[in-house]
């Protein structure tokens, strides 16, 4: 459903990603790992269309979504989860959530979700009225994932949602990112958490200063020598 | 003495309403564009000069004038969104240089339209309600109170309970985090521009005959809405209502008791002072600047 063919960012001379070729199919986990630099959140960022491609293209549900603005691929039914989460931090939590339902139109469905949503998250529930910035990390990681739910996507681009996090609130996050797959949602993880990643994922791709240097399925992954070594430090 | 400082305390009161109305169209524009609009002392001119032009010469009720001014300025501030900041995208420097720039051509136009000379804006209503032997206040001042009240909790609202008053936030606080819900700065910036201008017009419009209506008298205004932005908080409305208050009694109470020049170092000393303690203002956070 979605298909990066040979994408290239560069900013000025520098060349972020280097004609990355990857495929997301209906209903998968699929992680992209790699150490810090190595191009993964401009990955996602060209998806969601916060970066432009240099060249190559990526397509979604059959059409050619690289050269269309980051609000408009919102529409389409992508939904980014940003590195750092960026919350708003003078919101409510209530509000950030509506925020997320931005492009929908406002009703009982879109409450629904609202209540859907705070019953997924109960720590959020009962912080509804507070301002984002006095929650937790992981409680804000949890808003920020749940705000692009609310947009009712057709694809989830997680940025390292483990960064910052205790490893108890890590299982946590895990166990959402498990439950959002089994509704059907596919997933682009992006980790350098790669143990975390690769338990999620049906399929990884490994980057390296902005270029592929190995892909396949998560399982074989595990057991493959270089990613032991390099990510998984054993 | 205590009738004058009740006197005083209305006199500031007023003045507090209508710098309100004009500061915290300021706050929103730099919130959401990252633009300092220089040209918003001349948008709450132009507010004022729609009453000389329809309530001094075509005789047209003040109430329907007033309104056209609020949505005529609101309007002209959207043709600045679309004819320059938006081509100026990501460039605050050149949004601000070029609202230098479109001041000039408003005063001008107006200039030319009006001539550079005071207007006689006669009064909308002559009544004057007698608290006591020393403190009045006229029904055009208290008109001037009610109505900047009643807007800044209609944007309050808007704010805090609507989908676009949301966007709007959004958009102030996280830009990119904002357009990854879908929020695009192209509408939340022509909304900024509409209400940021509506409400530094009908602050003109209002406030037209009891002050000295001028192609320059944008100058003053600008200046205390500066002052009052920076003890705010930049990016902060509440504060921006707040420092409209504390600036409009110290001003109105300096000019009273010794006069209007040393009420003007005062109101910069005071712009200084917080700079020096609370740089980032009331109620402003050094991530938010």
């Amino acid at each position: 459903m979605l298909e990066l063919r040979e994408a290239t960012v560069s900013y000025g001379k520098v060349t972020a990603l280097h004609r990355l070729s990857l495929f997301v199919g209906q209903g998968q986990v699929v992680t992209i790992i790699g150490a810090n630099g190595a191009g993964k959140s401009t990955t996602l960022r060209a998806i969601s269309g916060l970066a432009r491609l240099t060249s190559g293209e990526i397509r979604f549900q059959d059409a050619r979504i690289d050269n269309l603005a980051a609000d408009v691929i919102v529409s389409r039914g992508i939904s980014h989860v940003p590195e750092g989460r960026r919350v708003f931090p003078d919101m409510t939590v209530r509000e950030n959530l509506m925020t997320g339902a931005f492009r929908r139109r406002f009703g009982p469905e879109v409450d629904a979700d609202l209540e859907q949503t705070l019953v997924r998250f109960p720590r959020l529930a009962e912080r509804s009225q507070q301002l984002a910035r006095t929650l937790s990390g992981g409680e804000q990681q949890m808003l920020a994932i749940g705000r692009a739910l609310m947009a009712r996507p057709a694809l989830l681009l997680l940025d390292e949602p483990s960064m910052g996090l205790a490893p108890v609130i890590i299982d946590e996050i895990g166990s959402i990112i498990r439950s959002i797959n089994q509704t059907g949602v596919p997933v682009v993880l992006v980790e350098q958490n790669a143990e975390l990643a690769l338990s999620l994922a049906d399929y990884a791709y490994v980057l390296e200063r902005g270029r592929l240097c190995l892909e396949g399925e998560a399982a074989s992954l595990r057991d493959n020598e270089l990613v032991r070594t390099a990510y998984l430090g054993v | 003495m205590l009738e004058l400082l009740l006197q005083t305390g209305l006199n500031a009161l007023y003045a507090a309403a209508y710098l309100s109305l004009v500061a915290v169209g300021l706050v929103l524009i730099f919130g959401v564009m990252g633009i300092i609009n220089f040209a918003h002392g001349e948008l709450f001119m132009l507010g004022a000069y729609v009453v000389v032009a329809l309530y001094s010469g075509l005789q047209m009720p003040f109430v329907l004038v007033a309104a056209i001014g609020l949505v005529f300025v609101g309007c002209v501030g959207i043709l600045m969104e679309l004819s320059m900041f938006r081509q100026l995208r990501g460039n605050p420097l050149g949004g601000l240089v070029a609202s230098i720039g479109f001041l000039m051509v408003l005063q001008a136009l107006v200039a030319m339209g009006f001539g550079v000379r005071m207007e006689h804006v006669p009064p909308f209503t002559q009544d004057v309600i007698i608290l006591s032997e020393r403190v009045r206040l006229p029904v055009q001042r208290l008109i001037v109170i009610i109505v900047a009240v009643m807007l800044l909790v209609a944007l309050w609202l808007f704010l805090k309970r609507t989908k676009f008053g949301w966007a709007l936030r959004a958009s102030a606080q996280d830009k990119e985090a904002a357009a990854l819900q879908g929020i695009s700065l192209r509408t939340t910036s022509l909304i900024a521009m509409f209400i940021g201008g509506a409400l530094a017009g009908i602050a003109g419009s209002l406030t037209a005959p009891l002050i000295s209506v001028t192609p320059t008298m944008g100058h003053s205004v600008i200046v205390a809405a500066f002052i009052v932005i920076i003890v705010g908080g930049i990016g902060s409305l509440e504060g921006a209502v707040l420092a409209a208050f504390i600036y409009a009694f110290v001003h109105t109470g300096v000019t009273t008791f010794l006069d209007g020049v040393i009420a003007d170092i005062v109101g910069l000393a005071l712009m200084l002072a917080v700079l020096v303690i609370r740089p980032t203002g009331f109620f402003g956070s050094a991530d938010r600047a």
